[in-house]
């Protein structure tokens, strides 16, 4: 690596060098033997650069750079100060005394201001300096050690030997505080007018109103930038972080999503434009779906349906957003439930309670208890769900976190179901399709709570409706799968599913239909999506699987009722 | 205005018959009383009181800061007979303007300062302590003159503080006054500064048995007869400082036996610093006196000119009555010869005065207004102090100070 510099545009700007070297000259009190204030006469930074070795890089990227090096410069640069001195000691030793005790002399403490000009030159520097460089911070330049080794003072008062040594050994240490004080904060300052026109323009306001403005809240340093990737997409609408590196809403929902890992949390926030390790695998087959079907089994992974916290207000917005493009939704909007408008949401339209980690029951009874009607499956589901979701309404904190609840809204429920539940056997949907009965009457109660009446379990994709579609094929592929999940151990503890139902995976094996049914759309891929989710379903099961494993446990603490006999062995969790 | 306590500390110069004129540090009274005076910053109140004759004390707050304030005790061995209630102090008194010097006087004799006490001769030493204590920030200061001998004074000023180097300052002073001349010898703690002052005058002797005090007409106007030329000098020399300063002067000013209008006029010069200041003062009338002075640094070019005015209001309820009195009853009796002292800082020449206005300009821009004087049994005195050339600030610093003594 090497680096080129382009010494010159910091030698073009001296006006602007000189004035703040000037305001830091004179900002500490200055002794009373300098009558006037120093005014920087001439600064020229001469031809030659320092030299630079580097000695570290801490971090380099495309807008951001941090490093150790070894600095030397042996140039020709020279700084030219002005200012007054007063001449008579007596004058200058009198006027800082009190004047009870002091001689009071008539006439030998009058004073006589010469004025004085100092040229600093032939300056030697050499040491380690830490340059940190980023597009929107600016350049900050901070000396580990004094790298002043020597430099030439030469004043007016150079005749007399007295007063040259005088002044060379005051302004070497006025310097040496200067570079290890004062210059850092004024290179920061320079770089940031430079590089950064809305910084500039932000100064002058500042300038202007003359108030102290709070510093710049840069919420991620450098390390943490790199967790995110390239995620530094301004904040939406918020113009005042001209130079903020993350949006808000992004920042929020990262925080949320590190909460509900730590947390054990349900929810888990919709994070719009990210790549989530888990699609790797799902992409081969997902590659021809619908956006909101893709990545909603990866999603599901992630995040949590039950919100614990508030962050209503970008997670409606997402709620809104993902509403709005109905099928189209490109990301599970937890949120969306909230302030969905969409048909989809039966009798939803009030804000969801929350904190509902217990009382998402995830596991769907595949078993065929009843066939009925995917309709009424679908009202009971989201009837119970409401119903689940009015008794916890009392629990939950978060309105907006009903995105969490899924019953309320079919097509996000499958989303959600993918988001929010628990992992779950995927086996569950498999056992869903050869035992409808079950499915259904497992599926039916969406409850959360014991208190829910167990409804009827979710219709199997198999209706009454004799039209081929891809809910009827669904069961058929469940059905493979179905005995494998026969095997899994039965989990006692789930509560408030009688019969240890897989509630999301009915309800993603229904959404397709419901989707199709609701919408006009094309239903070419169906059959493709189904499968796909339903895979994407049974991945994100396993992985969410250890994670709420604690949730399993917690919801027996509800006095869930007993899953039932005919209940199929819920996920091992 | 002098505060209560300087006003009591000069009490004690004149009751001791100490000569302040004869110094060379008051070489420049006159102009100093005329263009130097102090104007008062912020509000401040002095509440003092003359107990008895030897006990002093003074009180006062001010809002420098949020609030300041100070209280001071004095005593002296020496009763101080002077009229201490603000309703009857003499208002020229407290107001110093132009200045006649008063004649000189040979130092008395020892003897005269022997009295004999219970069949033994003691010999009597005024003494003076003084004390101060500035509230906000601790600051104290301490002041002890004594007269050790009839033509000796020692003084000896410290100041305490914690935010001062060193914890504080020491300053011992002796001034020596034989008539003719006088030498006054200092050294400080701070910066183990030394200092020595001399003053001679030229012309009458006092000390001089033969020669009297001529009071045929003078010749010409220079005549030392009616005016007194001195001439002094000053030095200072720091060892850990390696540092010192120098100063000389030349004053003429005219005694009260001048038929003319009074005028001083001195000559200040620094030799190292190059600086030069000559002053002319008059007393125009009997309550008008007048000051110029002009500054100039011959190294530096540098020159300031500054005038001065005073006026007095008199009371004017009987001056149309003492303006029918012969001219032998004009003037308040007073002591003649040469053994009579009398302070020039107590000469009661007239009927009081109510108030005084002092004000000064220089070419600089500085300009300050001043206006002292009685308020009902209380002393008032307002000023303000004005930059001219500065655009942003005209008005410098304004200020009221209400005293009341008893």
């Amino acid at each position: 690596m090497a680096f080129n510099f382009n010494w010159s545009p910091l030698i073009a700007d001296t006006e602007r060098v000189r004035a703040m070297l000037t305001t830091a000259l004179n900002k500490s009190p200055k002794p009373p033997i300098i009558v006037d204030d120093i005014l920087v006469n001439e600064l020229n930074l001469g031809p030659t650069p320092p030299d630079l070795e580097i000695l570290e890089i801490g971090d380099l990227a495309e807008d951001r750079f941090r490093g150790i090096f070894k600095m030397s410069y042996t140039g020709d640069a020279y700084l030219t100060l002005k200012t007054r001195v007063q001449a008579n000691p007596l004058n200058t030793y009198l006027s800082t005394k009190p004047s009870f005790a002091s001689p009071q002399p008539l006439a030998a403490s009058s004073g006589l201001t010469i004025p004085l000009q100092i040229t600093l030159s032939d300056i030697r520097l050499s040491g380690f300096v830490i340059l940190v460089f980023s597009k929107q911070k600016g350049v900050t330049l901070v000396f580990r050690n004094d790298p002043i080794e020597s430099l030439k003072v030469s004043s007016t008062f150079d005749a007399i030997p007295f007063v040259r040594e005088y002044l060379q050994r005051t302004i070497e240490n006025q310097l040496r505080v200067l570079f290890m004080e004062d210059l850092p904060a004024i290179i920061h300052k320079l770089s940031l007018r430079m590089f950064n026109p809305e910084y500039q323009a932000l100064e002058e306001i500042r300038s202007q109103a003359a108030e102290a403005v709070q510093p710049r809240i840069d919420p991620f340093a450098d390390s943490s930038a790199e967790t995110m990737g390239g995620e530094r997409t301004p904040a939406d609408g918020e113009a005042t972080e001209t130079y903020a590196s993350f949006s808000q809403k992004n920042l929020l929902r990262l925080a949320a999503l590190s909460e509900s890992q730590r947390t054990l949390s349900l929810f888990t926030p919709a994070i719009r434009d990210t790549v989530y390790r888990a699609w790797a695998t799902a992409a081969d087959r997902g590659q021809g779906m619908s956006g909101y079907s893709t990545p909603n089994p990866r999603i599901a992974t992630l995040s949590r349906l039950n919100s614990s916290f508030d962050r209503s207000a970008t997670l409606s917005s997402t709620a809104s957003i993902t509403s709005g493009t109905g099928s189209h939704i490109t990301r599970p909007s937890l949120v969306s439930n909230a302030s969905a408008p969409t048909t989809y949401t039966l009798g939803s339209g009030r804000p969801r309670p929350h904190a509902q980690r217990k009382r998402k029951h995830r596991v769907v009874n595949l078993r065929k208890t009843a066939v009925e009607n995917d309709a009424s499956d679908v009202v009971s589901q989201s009837s119970g769900y409401d119903d689940s979701i009015s008794a916890s309404e009392s629990r939950s904190k978060e309105e907006s976190s009903s995105v969490t609840n899924p019953s309320n809204q079919i097509p996000s429920v499958l989303r959600e179901g993918e988001v929010s539940t628990p992992p779950r056997s995927p086996k569950k949907i498999v056992g869903f399709t050869t035992d409808k009965a079950d499915g259904v009457a497992s599926s039916s109660t969406p409850s959360r709570r014991p208190i829910t009446p167990l409804h009827k379990v979710i219709q199997p994709p198999d209706d009454d409706d004799p039209t081929p579609r891809a809910s009827m094929v669904l069961p058929a592929k469940e059905n493979e799968k179905r005995p494998q999940r026969q095997h899994l151990p039965r989990m006692q503890t789930l509560p408030s599913r009688p019969k240890g139902e897989l509630y999301r995976s009915h309800s993603e094996v229904k959404l397709p239909d419901l989707s199709n049914a609701f919408n006009e759309g094309s239903t070419g891929g169906i059959l493709e999506q189904a499968w796909m989710m339903k895979m994407a379903s049974e991945i994100a099961r396993r992985v969410a699987e250890e994670k709420s494993g604690g949730e399993r446990w917690r919801r027996t603490s509800d006095g869930g009722t007993s899953t039932g006999g005919d209940a199929p062995p819920a996920y091992a969790s | 205005m002098l505060e209560f306590m300087d006003y009591v500390q000069s009490a004690f110069y004149a009751g001791s018959r100490w000569n302040t004129d004869n110094s060379y540090a008051s070489l420049t009274a006159a102009t100093t009383n005329l263009l130097d005076f102090r104007t008062p910053n912020g509000v401040r109140l002095h509440v003092s009181s003359l107990s008895s004759p030897n006990f002093a004390t003074s009180y006062t707050l001010g809002n420098k800061g949020v609030v300041d304030g100070s209280f001071s005790f004095l005593f002296s061995n020496l009763g101080v007979k002077v009229a201490s209630r603000s309703s009857a102090v003499y208002l020229g008194h407290l107001v110093r303007g132009y200045r006649h010097l008063q004649a000189l006087r040979k130092p008395e004799d020892a003897s005269a300062w022997e009295t004999v006490v219970d069949g033994k001769v003691v010999q009597m030493r005024d003494a003076l302590l003084y004390g101060r204590m500035y509230l906000p920030g601790s600051t104290l200061e301490a002041l002890y003159l004594r007269r050790i001998s009839p033509s000796r004074l020692l003084s000896i000023r410290a100041v305490s503080g914690a935010q001062l180097p060193h914890g504080g300052t020491l300053l011992a002073q002796l001034q020596n006054d034989q008539g003719k001349y006088t030498t006054e010898y200092l050294c400080s703690t701070d910066s183990a500064l030394l200092g020595f002052r001399g003053l001679y005058n030229f012309g009458y002797d006092p000390r001089d048995q033969n020669s009297q005090l001529d009071s045929s007409a003078p010749a010409h106007p220079w005549d030392h007869k009616s005016g007194r030329l001195s001439v002094g000098a000053e030095a200072y020399f720091s060892p850990m400082n390696k540092s010192g300063g120098l100063s000389t002067g030349l004053r003429f000013t005219t005694l009260p036996v001048h038929t003319g209008i009074p005028y001083t006029m001195t000559l200040t010069l620094n030799p190292l610093m190059g600086n030069l200041s000559s002053s002319y003062a008059v007393k125009a009338g009997s309550d008008l006196s007048l000051c110029t002075r002009f500054d100039f640094n011959v190294y530096s070019y540098e020159s300031d000119v500054t005038i001065g005015l005073e006026l007095w209001r008199r009371e004017s309820s009987t001056a149309w009555a003492r303006k029918m009195l012969g001219s032998a009853w004009r003037t308040a009796p007073r002591p003649t010869g040469e053994g009579a002292f009398v302070s020039s800082d107590f000469v009661t020449k007239q009927e009081d005065a109510t108030g005084v206005v002092k004000a000064r300009m220089s070419a600089a821009g500085k300009a300050s207004l001043l206006w002292e004087g009685r308020v009902k049994e209380l002393l008032v005195s307002v000023g303000a102090g004005f930059n001219m050339k500065s655009t942003t600030r005209a008005l410098g610093s304004v200020g009221l100070e209400v005293s009341y003594s008893s």
